[in-house]
């Protein structure tokens, strides 16, 4: 008998429908945003195992019952690892359920959160999340000390009057700014926007988000459309993680902003609510600042931005904002804002 | 021999081993796991570090997840992997010598 391991091509239904049903037999669904997939057949052209990327992300991963103990896994990882190698990614990340762990172990990963004993999320380099806890630990400060993340994209009063907030009722802020470079801000500029957004705040600290807080890699459905059920198994992977590095923080709570549109950050919240008092952490959900009856988002903003209506944007941006949006600096993205079809976070 | 981008060589198929070299952060860094770590642990180390050594790498962080290699293959998957991160795989090595 000889198996062959092949990619999935997009194109080939009959694959794919061989790919569902495998899944499906080992109690898995087919993640929506997957941008590569490879099997293993055997000689009667039956799929015995599969596994895809995300990004660097390796997932979806299911060997027939029938086939398992022949190291058909190791082939399937061999194969997607060596491929993310190409393009580039060497610190990679597995979702898979707990009780698979074990054999991911011995591949190399190791397992940095768990969700409920049901699903798994493991990394190949053994200390860099004890490392990045290691490197926060370091801005840690002694008092009361709360936690924000933002994309920020971009920092509008809106943002400003939660981190204000959060800032007189805490010794300490710590502020996190997304780094996924995902948004139609990019990062660089959501940076410097937030950084100089409130350094005339003393108590808050600005940190990079890294790869463990809302990352293509924690939370991809955070930037791409995807189901509710899928949001919301990702929103839990995000906090057991963030469970993990409160503590490096000595964090006593999170503050987030009331969600009145977008579906996923509303999702995220409701998920928020739920799981953070289970670690101990407080989670104050601020109610939007609103001007003329209407709540100040950096989706409106950019929705003024791509309807051309700058002087509607300026009366949300704090000055600091402003002053970026105004210098010739800012063209390209104001362009790309322009002409980007959705504005609006899903 | 000096390690410019992020490579790697190997499977992590029975026998094989999956060898990854990045840049370092001054000095050699290895992390390795193995399949047969209480029997052959020390003794994987020693061929890995002995074959960098001899490619005269002085600053990298290799990886190496070890499925029951023989030392052997070890020595030519660091090899390919080094090979690979300075971008001499497609020239004409001279396999298991000293390359500069």
């Amino acid at each position: 008998m000889s198996d062959t391991l092949e990619t999935i091509n997009s194109w080939d239904k009959r694959a794919w429908a061989q790919v569902d049903a495998l899944l499906e037999r080992e109690g898995i669904r087919r993640d929506g945003n997957l941008d590569y997939t490879c099997g293993i057949f055997d000689d009667d052209r039956r799929l015995v195992a599969t596994g895809s990327t995300f990004r660097n992300t390796l997932r979806c991963f299911a060997v027939d019952s029938a086939r398992q103990g022949e190291g058909l896994l190791n082939e399937v990882v061999s194969h997607l690892t060596a491929r993310e190698a190409e393009r580039g990614l060497f610190h990679l990340f597995v979702y898979t359920k707990a009780k698979s762990v074990k054999f991911f172990k011995d591949l190399g990963f190791y397992e940095i959160a768990r969700v409920e004993d049901t699903l798994s999320f493991l990394e190949n380099r053994p200390r860099s999340f004890k490392n990045y806890c290691d490197g926060l630990a370091k801005s840690r400060r002694p008092g009361r000390s709360a936690a924000i993340v933002m994309n920020a994209n971009p920092f509008t009063l809106g943002h400003r009057y939660l981190v204000e907030r959060a800032a007189r009722e805490n010794d300490t802020v710590h502020l996190f700014v997304l780094s996924e470079d995902e948004s139609l801000v990019p990062f660089d500029v959501r940076w410097k926007l937030v950084t100089r957004g409130v350094a005339d705040l003393e108590n808050v600290i600005c940190h990079k988000s890294g790869p463990y807080i809302i990352s293509a890699a924690t939370f991809p459905s955070y930037f791409l459309r995807d189901e509710a059920a899928v949001i919301e198994g990702h929103a839990r992977l995000d906090l057991a993680l963030f469970g993990s590095i409160a503590p490096a923080l000595g964090l006593s709570a999170r503050y987030v902003g009331e969600e009145p549109t977008s579906q996923v950050t509303g999702l995220y919240n409701r998920v928020m609510a739920q799981e953070l008092p289970k670690l101990g952490l407080s989670c104050v959900i601020v109610p939007r600042l609103e001007t003329g009856g209407a709540a100040v988002s950096a989706s409106t903003v950019r929705r003024l931005i791509h309807d051309g209506r700058m002087e509607e944007a300026r009366e949300l941006v704090p000055a600091t904002t402003w002053e970026y949006l105004a210098s010739p600096e800012a063209a390209p993205v104001l362009e790309a804002i322009r002409r980007a079809g959705e504005v609006v976070h899903y | 021999m000096e390690i410019l981008r992020s490579a790697m060589a190997g499977t992590l198929e029975s026998s094989d081993a999956q060898v990854t070299v990045e840049p370092g952060e001054g000095g050699i860094e290895l992390e390795l796991s193995s399949s047969v770590m209480n029997q052959y642990g020390r003794q994987i180390k020693a061929t890995v570090l002995e074959t960098l050594e001899r490619l005269e790498v002085k600053d990298a962080r290799v990886t190496v997840v070890d499925k029951g290699a023989l030392d052997c293959t070890l020595k030519a998957r660091v090899e390919c992997a080094v090979f690979r991160s300075c971008g001499k795989s497609a020239e004409n090595i001279p396999w298991g010598g000293a390359v500069r």
